[in-house]
């Protein structure tokens, strides 16, 4: 182990710092890719599917969860195994994962395709989410590249486990 | 070092994002596959929330019965009498009841007057209680699996890389990197604090876990001289070669305050308290230090086992 600390004239911690757009982002994986690693090799046939109301009350039932969006874009194997995409909010970050689900409604693989977090809060905020529109591993966004190790207590991740929870159901759902 | 692969991937296990990153070799993403079955298999075994987990087999194991557990189960409970120990029961891996009491544990885990003395260790993974007790590994587990993820990294033939759950990392390779610690009063600004080569760093911090109770803020972090829950807290980091150690000691760091020195220097560690207004106090002492947008990096003073510098 080689560890050597900074050390910093301690003036220089009262001066003013330039906010960041990000705390820290990353994107891991595009759609494509996270296809690839969960299917790898299968052809993925992308459908539209819209729930109807007592789709929605089935899943919310099932899961426990609300279901806000009723429009849902999913990919289905020749096996019948559904990929989805799906995106939370916590306090401070935004994280989109994909989930691949077997045609039995087994959750098969989960991959997080991006992680962005907003420093002093507002992670709501039209604005700020607006900039990630279109954005993809082809053309990311600007981040520091030196940010890559971070040891900050751990982050919960419920909010990716109830999104998991969510999508089990909306996949046991859509493969009766 | 030539790097012309690398790849990086995260996902949600050990209640955290798990992220891996590995950096030249072939077959680099058999190997993270791997590496992350590997945290998997930890969490399946380690996890006081799975109903089928080791953790939860012990609790439910009457006096007197001997219990075969996993191999992991088995190593990281070694591990984990070891800093009872070696801390006089600062560090506590049975404090689980009161954890469930508060329910931030499972009711299952609620049951047990025993302490850490009461957990004996038999060959062949397998052991007894002396009383009934449960265990928490929550505050050894997660450094426990990020070391065995980086065992089977490198044993793919990994040549760099970094497995990070959600903050307990380790880094292998011969580049130093950058370590970035959260402020405390606001989580998503980051400090770099220093440059680590072939190590670990494990944080202890409230921020993303404390509640409200009677008008104070508490964390999920047991005091096991009294049983009280902590209220807020500094933020504690420990560097370590493994971060099972690092993990474990930032506890023993938080709890112990300077007292934690010998056995800092025993694992060859440094504790690293950053306050609430983002000034950092290191413990072996590297003098008072704050930390900057631009850091001149400057070797602190370590145990001889550790090389410091670039």
């Amino acid at each position: 182990m080689r560890w050597s600390l900074f050390a910093v004239a301690p003036a220089l911690v009262a001066g003013p710092a330039l906010a960041p757009q990000f705390a820290y982002a990353t994107t891991y994986l595009t759609v494509e890719q996270a296809q690839q690693a969960i299917f790898p090799g299968a052809k993925l046939q992308r459908m539209i599917v819209v729930l109807g109301e007592g789709q929605k009350k089935a899943i919310e039932e099932r899961s426990g969860l609300r279901v806000r969006v009723a429009e849902l874009e999913v990919w289905k194997a020749a096996d019948g195994s559904l990929f989805l995409v799906d995106e939370v909010l916590g306090k401070h970050e935004l994280i989109t994962y994909a989930v691949g689900i077997s045609a039995a409604g087994v959750l098969r693989q989960v991959e997080i395709l991006d992680y962005r977090e907003k420093q002093g809060g507002e992670i709501r905020s039209p604005e700020w989410r607006a900039q990630f529109v279109g954005k993809t591993a082809a053309a990311p966004l600007k981040l520091d590249q030196d940010i890559r190790n971070i040891s900050g207590a751990t982050l919960s991740c419920r909010h990716v486990a109830d999104g998991i929870k969510r999508l089990l159901a909306t996949a046991d759902v859509l493969l009766k | 070092m030539s790097c012309s692969s690398s790849l990086r991937r995260a996902r949600p296990l050990l209640g955290t994002l798990v992220e891996i990153r590995a950096e030249g070799g072939d077959g680099l993403a058999a190997a993270l596959d791997a590496a992350f079955a590997e945290i998997e298999a930890c969490q399946a075994y380690l996890s006081a929330h799975q109903p089928t987990s080791d953790v939860r087999r012990l609790a439910a194991t009457s006096p007197g019965v001997t219990l075969a557990v996993n191999e992991r189960t088995w190593e990281v409970l070694s591990l984990a009498l070891e800093f009872a120990a070696a801390s006089d029961g600062i560090f506590d891996p049975t404090i689980a009841p009161r954890l469930a009491a508060a329910a931030y544990l499972p009711a299952e885990l609620a049951g047990g007057e025993g302490d850490w003395r009461d957990l004996e260790l038999l060959p062949e993974h397998r052991l007894r209680l002396r009383r009934p007790l449960a265990v928490d590994l929550g505050g050894i587990a997660k450094g426990y699996a990020v070391d065995r993820a980086v065992d089977v990294l490198l044993a793919h033939g990994v040549a760099a890389g970094c497995v990070n759950a959600g903050g307990d990392l380790r880094l292998f390779g011969s580049e130093a990197e950058t370590i970035h610690l959260r402020h405390p009063a606001d989580p998503t600004r980051l400090l770099p604090v220093g440059k680590l080569a072939d190590g670990a760093c494990a944080t202890s911090a409230p921020y993303f876990a404390r509640r409200q109770s009677g008008g104070r803020s508490l964390s999920p972090l047991v005091d096991p001289r009294d049983g009280s829950l902590l209220p807020d807290f500094d933020s504690v980091t420990v560097i370590a070669a493994r971060c099972v150690h690092a993990d474990a000691l930032t506890k023993v760091a938080l709890l112990l305050g300077d007292a934690a020195g010998p056995l800092l220097a025993r694992y060859g560690a440094q504790a690293l308290r950053v306050d609430p207004a983002g000034r950092i106090i290191a413990l072996p002492a590297a003098g008072f230090i704050a930390s900057s947008p631009v850091p001149s990096p400057v070797p602190c003073r370590l145990p001889s086992r550790v090389a410091t510098g670039d």
